[in-house]
């Protein structure tokens, strides 16, 4: 697992920790999903549980707490991994059975927390996260708007593409 | 083609009846809170400041809401007896979490005091209060299930018409451009609720990025945001929602007026290429609620004013001229229906064309902080939007024959519209007289003629007020009698 052989280098700047690690175990999941979990077929109440599982994970690994905790504590550092690991694993069949509606929904409100969530960072001048300097929580704040809007753009691809389907 | 069963058809009937109801009920009581308003400001009665501003926010998100959730809810109900089949469990699903939002905006308004406005316009939510911060995120948290139901709906619909009509743009009537002959026509509603919702989609995503930076903010007090970025998208979420809201009504009138005229009203490459410009142009136009904040870059200024005149002239230009076209010559008997639709496309023309004059930048230096911006959206929501929705819900309790026999009706439509229009002519010439708007009263002023002149035209505007509810109550019954007596309504047939 690339988090655990790099788990020291990832958790040394917020920036790695928060941009690289979380997505890269995410992403992993991802892939895995998309392997095993590929003819699971899921209902309408559990996709949308599934989408708050993600949201809500994605949310306490963005806390100020979590982040330090996570940093400095390897008990805690492995559940942030099976947590997004298990997230990224279920993404694959919920997206691929929700509704239409819902995946828009999901995936607008994820792109409006993350860009929020880096205009907060961004422009808070008081460390947040002790185990990280300032400047490194201003550098994630400024990627964090980057990868938000290119989410709200890829949301709205998703949105336009869907409504051109004949 | 699609066929919708008759036991489809009841569904949506119900639904659209729930909607209905629910506006009955709420629109009165949010009228009462704008008569509580302008008695304060002319002196009569004594609301204080900090209820004066509670009330002020909750009569502006509640109409807001209210118009935009009825006139959503009349679409969803024509599109969905007559072109696309959409899910009535959907829409009792965005019906119930509108009621929790609004249930969650009159606890936090009339309880927690919350009163920062409809524009929540930043820093005041959370700086120089009077209300306790649980009300600030009740509100918050309200506003995001109202985008969220919103949303929702929105997407359901739009995705529906996409699925029967062969793509999005089929729905924006591009196919009329490409080629001579079209396979399948495009009705009017369809090409408008388009124009009308898409841009909602974008609007109310970016909407969610202010709502989450104001949850942040209220869980982490010392959080400071750029007072420009907040404006911005409050303006980009709040002017899209108050602009579609118009437009969804349009809709309706291109598909209800010519079955009381007779005359078939299609889509043409004029209708597309006005309706594609507003499509685009409605996006940019919220620049225009900037012009006083000198910080903005001065190019977005400039595309403001522009936008402002092609989102809302060719597309009103095209429609005037269609009502006239239909109606010229037309025969039609002056029933209330037909008589809603076409005093509502005068209040929208009006309401188009002082909000107009208020986007050109020259006007705006000196109307931007008077009287006349209530003016403006007064007198295309109140004389245009609620005439289009008060037609429609006579569409739905009355038969056609009934609605032209309807004297009572036409009488209360008449004096509701008299009196809607001498209530704006107060805030109209307040406007030019630069009465403040947003004062809780004029006692301040020090200029006494400032003073007494507001005060005056709110005296006067309490009145219209007092005659509107009248109107406004004589047509309830009419619409309640007729309800109560059909088991399901005709629906104009």
């Amino acid at each position: 697992m690339v988090s655990f052989l790099f788990n020291e280098w990832l958790s040394e700047t917020m920036p790695r920790h928060q941009l690289l690690q979380l997505p890269a175990l995410f992403v992993l999941g991802i892939i895995l999903g998309s392997r095993f979990s590929k003819d699971k077929v899921i209902d309408l109440s559990w996709s949308i549980a599934i989408f708050i599982f993600i949201m809500s994970s994605f949310v306490f690994w963005m806390l100020p707490h979590s982040i330090d905790v996570a940093a400095i504590n390897a008990w805690f550092n492995r559940v942030m991994h099976i947590n997004m690991l298990v997230a990224g694993f279920l993404l694959v069949p919920a997206l691929r059975h929700a509704l239409f509606e819902i995946k828009i929904i999901f995936l607008g409100m994820w792109a409006a927390m993350i860009t929020a969530a880096g205009i907060a960072l961004r422009v808070f001048d008081i460390l947040l996260c002790s185990a990280f300097t300032i400047e490194q929580q201003k550098e994630t704040g400024l990627w964090l708007i980057i990868i938000g809007t290119g989410l709200y753009a890829f949301t709205l691809f998703v949105f336009f593409s869907g409504l051109s389907r004949k | 083609m699609i066929e919708i069963s008759a036991t489809e058809i009841k569904k949506q009937k119900k639904l659209v009846l729930t909607w209905s109801i629910t506006f009955l009920t709420v629109f009165p009581l949010l009228i009462i809170l704008g008569l509580l308003m302008r008695l304060n400001q002319g002196e009569k009665i004594s609301l204080g400041m900090d209820n004066f501003y509670v009330l002020m926010t909750l009569h502006g998100l509640g109409m807001a809401g209210i118009l935009y959730s009825i006139a959503f809810a009349a679409l969803w109900y024509l599109i969905g007896t007559r072109y696309a089949k959409l899910n009535t469990g959907t829409g009792y699903f965005v019906f119930f979490m509108v009621l929790a939002g609004v249930a969650g905006l009159v606890i936090a308004t009339l309880i927690g005091k919350f009163g920062a406005g409809w524009y929540l316009l930043y820093p005041l939510p959370f700086k120089g209060t009077f209300w306790p911060t649980w009300a600030t995120g009740l509100s918050i948290i309200s506003l995001i299930i109202l985008g969220i139901a919103w949303l929702i709906g929105i997407i359901h619909l739009v995705y529906a018409l996409a699925k029967e009509f062969g793509g999005f743009s089929n729905l924006l009537g591009w196919q009329y451009i490409r080629k001579k002959e079209v396979d399948r026509e495009l009705p009017p509603i369809v090409l408008i609720t388009t124009v009308s919702l898409v841009p909602g989609v974008i609007a109310f995503i970016a909407g969610a990025v202010f709502l989450v930076m104001f949850l942040l903010q209220h869980f982490e007090p010392t959080l400071a945001f750029d007072p420009l970025l907040l404006k911005n998208l409050i303006f980009f979420f709040g002017h899209t929602l108050v602009n579609i809201t118009l437009y969804c009504c349009i809709g309706w009138v291109y598909a209800l007026l010519p079955e009381f005229t007779g005359r078939p009203w299609k889509v043409d490459k004029v209708v597309v290429y006005s309706w594609n410009a507003t499509f685009f142009f409605i996006l940019f136009a919220y620049f225009h609620h900037l012009y006083m904040d000198f910080v903005q870059p001065l190019p977005f200024q400039y595309a403001g004013q522009i936008a402002s005149y092609l989102s809302a002239i060719p597309a009103t230009a095209i429609t005037m001229f269609g009502v006239i076209a239909q109606l010229y010559h037309s025969k039609v008997k002056w029933g209330v229906i037909p008589l809603s639709f076409l005093l509502g496309t005068a209040g929208w023309a009006i309401g188009g064309f002082s909000a107009v004059v208020d986007s050109t930048i020259a006007a705006n230096k000196v109307l931007h902080n008077t009287l006349w911006v209530p003016a403006h959206f007064h007198t295309y929501m109140l004389g245009g939007v609620v005439l289009f929705i008060l037609g429609f819900l006579f569409y739905l309790s009355h038969s056609k024959e009934e609605q032209e026999k309807d004297k009572m009706a036409k009488f209360g439509l008449w004096l509701f519209v008299i009196a809607v229009h001498s209530f704006i002519a107060t805030f109209y010439r307040g406007g030019l007289r630069s009465i403040p708007r947003r004062y809780s009263d004029y006692g301040g002023i020090r200029i006494e003629y400032t003073h007494s002149t507001g005060a005056l035209l709110a005296q006067i505007a309490s009145v219209f007020i007092g005659l509107l509810l009248v109107g406004l109550i004589i047509m309830y019954v009419s619409i309640i009698v007729k309800l109560s007596k059909r088991k399901i309504p005709s629906a104009g047939a």
